[in-house]
């Protein structure tokens, strides 16, 4: 059974009656194209098991480098966090406070708020706050850049690389497998949180 | 094959935040969802107004992100301003065509493409067309991936800033010029999530 007996594409309004969906489909607006509910098999464990990852991940991005550079015994580390300091210089800091929004605030929160959701779901009551968390979630959805740090990292690598003897530490691997995780996560609109448990969550 | 309908004709709408088909009926005055409490919007509110403005901040931030340095370098080769195109080409010259290449798509066809897109369907919209609806749609969605993977250069300006910190041998410092990169990403992020497709399958009278 379909968790919205009716469906309504974002894109163009049109309006369909939903059908089962099989592992692998995507039901597509007839009109536009746009992907109007995809086959959903994530469990609450697994959702819960996909937070606890990304979390992981997310700890061991910022507490070991993404990147160093060593030049005769001085050496030189830069995480997310240490990106966000040094943009930190007289009214360019609004930058630093953009980078810092969408590359660790943002995923920060994301994670959170999905694990107290999915943690309540588990234990089969409803998450206290659950509505503004819903509309929080998102809210923030197009403002998470994990992926773009990724992508800066290894831009700054081959640039950096023809100059100074440059080394990706632990922390990039990290923020890839973060990038994979979350994707995952993404894909699963918060919109489809709602089906997992509807007798827990209305 | 059945016709296909909007919501409102049916007696429905839409909750973007959840993804709920309330009946119409069903809300109380101030049109709440039923399901997730969050205000239902039958179309964006003031949809044209907001995207026009927040393109308009767009295009107005790129002129100085481009005219100003992104970056100050100084070290045993003496000390530079870079800008994003002086760095594109940089690159180029030293036969990094593929960062080059990269970098050119993240900062610079990729804002332009956001301008030109999101200024077409503004227009077609305005003038209420039926043409294309369905490419017009795609261009939108397309508007709405690309949007972010401009913050590259701020990533990379930041980290290169991060770690070039070696007194003689050489530093790097962020300039003017990367704010107002950061900024055209983030207004014209808000431009494309102003504008509301719906519109563009809309049949005014």
């Amino acid at each position: 059974m379909p968790a919205n007996p009716i469906l309504i594409c974002r894109d163009c309004d049109t309006v369909y009656r939903a059908v089962p969906l099989q592992r692998g489909d995507v039901a597509l607006c007839r009109r536009c194209d746009a992907v109007l509910a995809r086959y959903f098999a994530a469990s609450v464990e697994s959702g819960l098991a996909l937070v606890c990852a990304a979390a992981i991940f997310f700890a061991i991005a910022n507490l070991t480098p993404i990147l160093s550079i060593d030049i005769a015994g001085i050496e030189t580390k830069a995480n997310i966090w240490f990106a966000v300091r040094s943009l930190q210089q007289g009214w360019i800091s609004v930058a630093a406070f953009g980078l810092a929004l969408t590359t660790f605030i943002i995923p920060a929160v994301q994670i959170a708020l999905l694990f107290w959701v999915l943690l309540f779901a588990r234990i089969g009551h409803r998450p206290p706050g659950f509505g503004p968390i819903m509309r929080l979630l998102h809210r923030t959805r197009p403002w998470s850049m994990t992926e773009v740090f990724l992508l800066g990292a290894l831009v700054a690598i081959v640039k950096l690389a023809n100059w100074v003897p440059i080394t990706a530490g632990a922390g990039i691997w990290a923020i890839a497998a973060l990038t994979i995780v979350l994707a995952v996560l993404g894909r699963c609109d918060p919109a489809s949180w709602w089906s997992i448990a509807p007798a827990v969550m209305t | 094959m059945t016709a296909l309908r909007q919501s409102l004709e049916l007696g429905l709408v839409l909750c973007r935040t959840c993804g709920l088909a309330a009946s119409r009926a069903s809300l109380d005055a101030d049109w709440r969802c039923p399901r997730c409490r969050s205000r239902i919007e039958h179309r964006t509110p003031f949809s044209t107004e907001k995207t026009l403005a927040w393109l308009i901040a767009g295009i107005v931030f790129y002129i100085p992100a481009n005219l100003l340095p992104v970056m100050h370098t100084s070290g045993l080769m003496g000390e530079a301003d870079s800008t994003i195109l002086g760095g594109i080409f940089e690159f180029w010259r030293s036969g990094d065509w593929d960062i080059a290449l990269l970098i050119f798509i993240a900062s610079v066809a990729v804002p332009f493409t956001k301008f030109i897109a999101i200024g077409l369907l503004l227009l077609s919209v305005r003038n209420n067309s039926r043409w294309q609806q369905h490419q017009r749609t795609a261009l939108y969605r397309i508007v709405e991936f690309i949007g972010y993977w401009s913050m590259l250069d701020v990533i990379v300006v930041a980290l290169t800033s991060a770690l070039m910190q070696f007194q003689v041998l050489g530093t790097a410092e962020p300039r003017a010029g990367i704010a107002f990169f950061c900024a055209v990403v983030v207004v014209t992020m808000l431009s494309a999530l102003s504008f509301d497709p719906r519109l563009i399958w809309d049949r005014r009278a």
